[in-house]
């Protein structure tokens, strides 16, 4: 019954099939990587700012400490 | 306390996504799009995730407005810059899938278009507070400023079934259709989304208890 159909089929027809296939594939992946860096950036950027936090929160500690004595 | 809630999102959040991936990239693809559809699985829940943090944004500034507890302020800034990470995804996670499926990055559609100015709005919260040095000021007038963002919501929730877009149907509450059997991967991730937004959430919480921290020394230091 895909006999009269899969002759009607060029070798072009299947090497653009399977690049589409190909294609489709690595957008996927490249859709859902985006989606993790973007995650990930973001909370390396938290990291980093609660770090700077906690410095300027121990630097402060020791000015006060230091003007009350 | 709030650490081992916060690994215990973490590990729930990882462990779903991590048993999900692998079936997901067994899927067969799509009839029409392919493999590039299962960007799907990200896409929604990002945006899910995002737009319950503008919903909760909304509900801790309408909270700050009423009793004016600090700690409502800080949950409203927490949950909004986790919210637009979220929403960041989504935009793009959405123009790969564009750019596949229609040849293009980026369309001025209702939905993509109202996306966007959903984030450039609650980016502007955020660029409102740093201008605000006076915190009990600086707490109103963001809690303010984030209702109105609000507004926006709804707007990019229904744009697709409010004006004729580019944009698909929704797949579950419109003309859309999505597999039965592919439904669960697509909830869990949903909820795998939620779980990693309330501990980004919870993590962005303490940043801003040690800004609260600083800003109490360094009151302090000037007494001096």
């Amino acid at each position: 019954m895909l006999a009269p159909l899969l002759a009607q089929v060029s070798p072009q027809d299947i090497s653009l099939e399977i690049e589409r296939i190909h294609r489709n594939w690595e957008f996927m992946w490249r859709g859902l990587i985006a989606a993790w860096v973007v995650l990930a950036v973001y909370v390396l950027l938290m990291v980093s700012r609660q770090r700077k936090l906690k410095k300027e929160i121990e630097r402060l500690r020791v000015m006060i400490h230091k003007e009350a004595r | 306390m709030r650490d081992k809630i916060i690994y215990a999102l973490v590990i729930a959040s990882a462990a779903l996504l991590f048993r999900d991936i692998s079936h997901i990239a067994n899927l067969p693809g799509e009839r029409m799009q392919g493999d590039a559809f299962k960007i799907i699985f990200f896409h929604v829940p990002v945006a899910f995730t995002a737009l319950a943090a503008c919903g909760v944004s909304l509900i801790a500034s309408i909270l700050f407005l009423i009793t004016r507890k600090f700690l409502f302020d800080a949950v409203a800034v927490s949950v909004i810059e986790v919210g637009l990470a979220f929403l960041a995804a989504n935009l793009i996670t959405g123009s790969i899938w564009g750019r596949v499926i229609w040849g293009i990055w980026w369309t001025w559609d209702a939905r993509l278009t109202s996306a966007l100015i959903c984030w450039v709005l609650y980016a502007s919260y955020l660029m409102l507070r740093r201008s605000i040095d006076d915190p009990t000021q600086r707490a109103t007038f963001a809690a303010v400023f984030a209702i109105f963002c609000f507004i926006d919501v709804p707007i990019v929730i229904f744009s697709i079934k409010w004006w004729r877009t580019q944009h698909p149907q929704p797949v579950f509450w419109g003309e859309g259709s999505f597999p039965s059997d592919w439904a669960p991967f697509f909830w869990f991730n949903v909820l795998a989304m939620l779980l990693m937004g309330a501990a980004l959430t919870l993590l962005r919480l303490r940043d801003e208890e040690s800004q609260r921290e600083i800003e109490s020394l360094r009151r302090q230091a000037h007494a001096f």
